[in-house]
């Protein structure tokens, strides 16, 4: 009788932390989708209108606009190991990043309206080729797994 | 003697003809300025060399752009892309150098094995441990997944519990390392998404596994 009672104990302390590591639901504002890896220069993360000057190891969202100075760069991994980089005077917002494969939810749309920006795909590009989008004031670029550069004049 | 030097002078004398020729000297009279394209996507080779594609489109057209080293340039929101053209190395490094030498060293995958049924690593296992704790502190890491799988030997549920205690094993084994608990990012897929493919209750060594990728 003791014997079960401690392992149900066991039990429940082993089952207690699962229902805190289920990841968040697609589309939680505050779920991180990748964070700073690189940054050089005068950086900048937008969130909530709130703009903060940022650094490696800064913790990105779904929504976040990247900005660099005349002087800045920046480098980041998003959660679905790809990798997108950032020239001098550059603008991006990330307006949707959702990478849960266990439920097939994935997609990520961004918004250059300055600046150069070059991008390796990740898992999205694999596993969802078609659902990797990015917007200039005057173009749409579909991504099929690759890795490419754009350059956006205002 | 004569005549090789009279050569030699006229060579030179061409050849600083051609290069004030090739030298670019402002025009007498500036041409009107052609519009600068609003934008220029260029396809780049992958890390591996494999090339893939993008598609550029607006509401004026659309080009595929396949080969590595070719850009397509985007005049204005009412004009289609231009037809795909080598770029030169010099423009990629001139327009995009700031932007490609920012890139991130790709992300690292690690991946530790278990005895059946257990959270225990095996020894080869163990040993490699201390390189993923070197690796998560040089990369700086905040952004570490740490995903437990199992093998389909017993029920599928008793194997989404050891999945997580496979992986909270090694988190914990992570943090005894030194690496701070809120870099890590704990799942578990039960034996759901097995490395190697099987039948039901296959005791199989390679699907007892946590997936580290460094970020």
């Amino acid at each position: 009788m003791r014997f079960f009672q401690a392992s149900s104990v066991i039990a429940g302390m082993v089952l207690l932390p699962s229902s805190l590591l289920i990841p968040l639901p697609a589309g939680a504002a505050d779920e991180t989708i990748g964070s700073l890896k690189k940054t050089s220069g005068q950086v900048f993360v937008v969130r909530d209108g709130q703009r903060t000057p940022a650094h490696p190891g800064f913790k990105l969202q779904s929504g976040d606009t990247l900005e660099t100075g005349l002087d800045g760069s920046l480098g980041v991994i998003l959660r679905d190991n790809s990798l997108l980089s950032l020239g001098p005077s550059s603008h991006i917002a990330i307006e949707k990043f959702v990478f849960l494969p266990a439920e097939g939810k994935l997609g990520l749309t961004a918004r250059i309206l300055r600046g150069t920006m070059a991008y390796v795909s990740g898992l999205i590009g694999r596993l969802a080729p078609e659902s990797a989008t990015f917007v200039t004031p005057v173009a749409t670029i579909g991504v099929r797994g690759t890795h490419f550069a754009v350059r956006v004049s205002e | 003697m004569r005549h090789v030097r009279r050569f030699a002078v006229a060579t030179l004398t061409s050849s600083l003809l051609f290069a004030a020729c090739a030298a670019p000297r402002p025009p007498a009279v500036a041409p009107p300025p052609a519009a600068e394209p609003k934008n220029a996507v260029v396809l780049l080779p992958d890390a591996d060399g494999k090339v893939g594609r993008v598609i550029v489109s607006n509401q004026a057209g659309q080009r595929t752009l396949d080969r590595a080293g070719t850009a397509t340039r985007i005049l204005d929101a009412g004009t289609a892309p231009t037809e795909p053209a080598t770029i030169s190395a010099a423009e990629i490094e001139a327009t995009f150098g700031a932007a490609l030498s920012a890139q991130p060293a790709p992300p690292r995958h690690f991946t530790l094995y278990f005895d059946q049924g257990s959270t225990e690593l095996t020894p080869a296992s163990r040993s490699d441990f201390s390189a993923i704790v070197a690796v998560i502190r040089a990369y700086a890491s905040v952004d570490t997944s740490v995903v437990g799988h199992t093998d389909t030997a017993g029920d599928a549920r008793t194997n989404q519990g050891l999945s997580l205690r496979r992986a909270l094993a090694v988190g914990a084994l992570l943090v005894a390392g030194g690496i701070d608990p809120g870099a890590l990012e704990i799942t578990s897929h039960g034996e759901a998404n097995p490395l190697v493919p099987t039948g039901d209750n296959v005791s199989e060594p390679r699907n007892r596994r946590v997936e580290v990728t460094v970020r």
